[in-house]
């Protein structure tokens, strides 16, 4: 199954970031925060226009090394030097399932066969966007909450998303693009995103499960309190599933800081490497 | 000048997608249901709302035809609506007046005749401010605390904060540099700095340090109507401080193309590096 080159590449397409710039820490004068100084994650969440506030700077939470090692083998976490910065749902967005369980058509496993086959296709390995839900899952990105629409900016390559919450439907004959075409409304304090429009070109994980034009996927946003967020993840693509299957993640804030700039075809050395 | 055909892009965009046309509720139109473009600018917590679609206006051909020779636009095929400041930021300076120094003019001579150099953005990356909003269309989202600028490019979103910071002493030099904001009357002022050394400010191939600082004033005269006043301050290479007026009209009911460098480039391999 898992071919270790794969998990090579994962992160080391184009440049390499150092993180924690100190030149993007920022005292927030709205962070609130303890005696001590320190940002108080568990205060509540803010608020704007009546609903909450989802701006800011998100980290999913990170998979214990264990739980690698207890699938991949020691040798992973020994080669795989970027763990800190990836969830392990970005290798697999079934982890914890048996092959056999998972819900692919015949139609989606052999489009999965043939990502196994050729992991160097691997959309991130050639500086291509890694959409969702990688986008979530690698490093960090980030939530602006304008009045007409929410924007998700990445620290990988993807194009920033536009997520529009002025009530537009979503459309009935979207162009298929890398990050597809989404709509956001409230459900109570919950933020609810909707995206179709999606190409087939891009891939649901490392691991090279697919996803075809009908893909329809449904993100679940609810911020706990200050520093937590709860986002839960619905795909539904009839082409390649035979049924909705989800994925839930926990994110925190990274208080004080931002998105470091990313630029993938800089310094990028793996191109000649990949037999393009 | 003198100049060669322009790799602009390292792939091809179709303009004026339909699929993201959507007629917004919001865009002021008269009688015959076309969007009212000389409608008074909208407003946002008491300020003007820049939120948009974007696009430079471009340069009359009686303007261009002259400097660029007439078989310019039979070579330039994919911008058939080409601003003269993105050709040359200092378009409009008589000779004696340019502020370039030598050191800057050397570079522009370099670029112009060697064919080893050429535009980042036919190598996949950023042309960046002011150059990449100079070419295609940008959407401008302005939020509470920052505003965003979306490119139909792949340089990175920019963003301009307005949460009243002031810019960094020691920035890390990067492509899109770092912005803060603040309004002086109906204006947006946007002081930027920490940008890299390795962008062009136009296509002529005119530098920027990494010493280089930038003012930007943002006026939106009406609905359909926004200047830019760029100021560059940049003693590396120039003499002394100059300001361009750049003129860009609104695109209504439209947003910005997804642009994925990577995605069927071939330039790569044909430009010489």
């Amino acid at each position: 199954m898992l071919d270790r080159r794969t998990m090579m590449l994962i992160l080391s397409a184009g440049a390499i970031m150092s993180a924690d710039a100190q030149s993007l820490n920022h005292l927030d004068p709205r962070t609130p925060r303890t005696k001590d100084g320190k940002p108080n994650l568990t205060a509540p969440a803010p608020r704007l226009n009546g609903k909450p506030d989802l701006s800011g700077l998100w980290q999913a939470a990170r998979t214990p090394d264990r739980e690698y090692t207890g699938v991949l083998g020691n040798d992973f976490t020994a080669i795989q030097i970027d763990l800190q910065d990836i969830n392990k749902n970005v290798l697999n967005v079934f982890w914890g399932l048996k092959p056999e369980d998972e819900p692919l058509r015949p139609e989606g496993a052999a489009i999965y066969k043939l990502h196994q086959e050729n992991p160097l296709g691997y959309p991130h390995a050639q500086c291509l966007p890694d959409g969702v839900p990688a986008d979530m899952f690698v490093m960090t990105f980030k939530m602006i909450q304008a009045p007409q629409e929410t924007v998700l900016l990445t620290e990988l390559a993807s194009p920033g998303r536009q997520i529009y919450t002025d009530g537009r439907p979503l459309p009935k004959d979207p162009n298929p693009s890398w990050m597809g075409y989404s709509v956001g409304k409230w459900e109570g304090d919950t933020f609810v995103v909707d995206t179709i429009g999606l190409n087939d070109r891009g891939w649901l994980d490392a691991f090279g499960h697919p996803r075809s034009e009908q893909m329809h996927m449904t993100e679940r946003y609810h911020r706990r309190d200050f520093g937590h967020m709860d986002l839960e993840f619905t795909f539904n693509d009839p082409k390649y599933y035979t049924r909705p299957f989800g994925l839930k993640a926990s994110l925190k804030l990274i208080p004080d800081s931002d998105l470091l700039e990313y630029v993938c075809s800089e310094n990028e050395k793996d191109r000649k490497h990949l037999g393009k | 000048m003198k100049m060669r055909g322009l790799v602009l892009f390292a792939f091809a965009l179709c303009v004026h997608a339909q699929w993201l046309n959507y007629p917004d509720p919001r865009t002021p139109r008269i009688k015959d249901g076309k969007p009212n473009l000389a409608a008074p600018a909208p407003r946002l917590n008491g300020r003007p709302d820049f939120s948009g679609l974007w696009e430079a206006d471009a340069t009359p051909r009686s303007e261009l035809d002259p400097v660029l020779g007439h078989g310019f636009f039979d070579l330039q095929i994919d911008v058939p609506n080409l601003s003269k400041y993105m050709i040359n930021l200092l378009w409009d300076f008589k000779p004696e007046e340019d502020p370039s120094r030598p050191e800057a003019l050397a570079l522009v001579k370099q670029r112009s005749e060697s064919t080893k150099e050429s535009l980042p953005g036919s190598q996949c990356l950023p042309n960046t401010i002011p150059l990449t909003p100079l070419i295609l269309p940008f959407k401008i989202i302005q939020a509470p605390r920052e505003i965003v600028v979306l490119f139909e490019h792949y340089d990175p979103p920019r963003q301009i904060y307005m949460d009243g910071r002031t810019l960094p002493k020691d920035l890390e030099p990067s492509w899109m540099g770092y912005s803060v904001g603040k309004w002086q009357g109906d204006s947006l002022v946007v002081e930027s700095a920490g940008f890299n050394g390795k962008t062009w400010l136009d296509a002529a191939g005119h530098p920027r340090s990494e010493s280089a600082r930038m003012v930007e004033r943002y006026h939106r005269r009406d609905f359909g109507h926004m200047d830019i006043e760029l100021t560059v301050d940049d003693p590396t290479y120039y003499k002394r401080p100059f300001t361009v007026k750049l003129p860009f009209h609104l695109i209504p009911d439209s947003d910005v193309l997804e642009a994925v460098c990577a995605e069927n480039e071939k330039d790569r391999i044909h430009v010489v590096n």
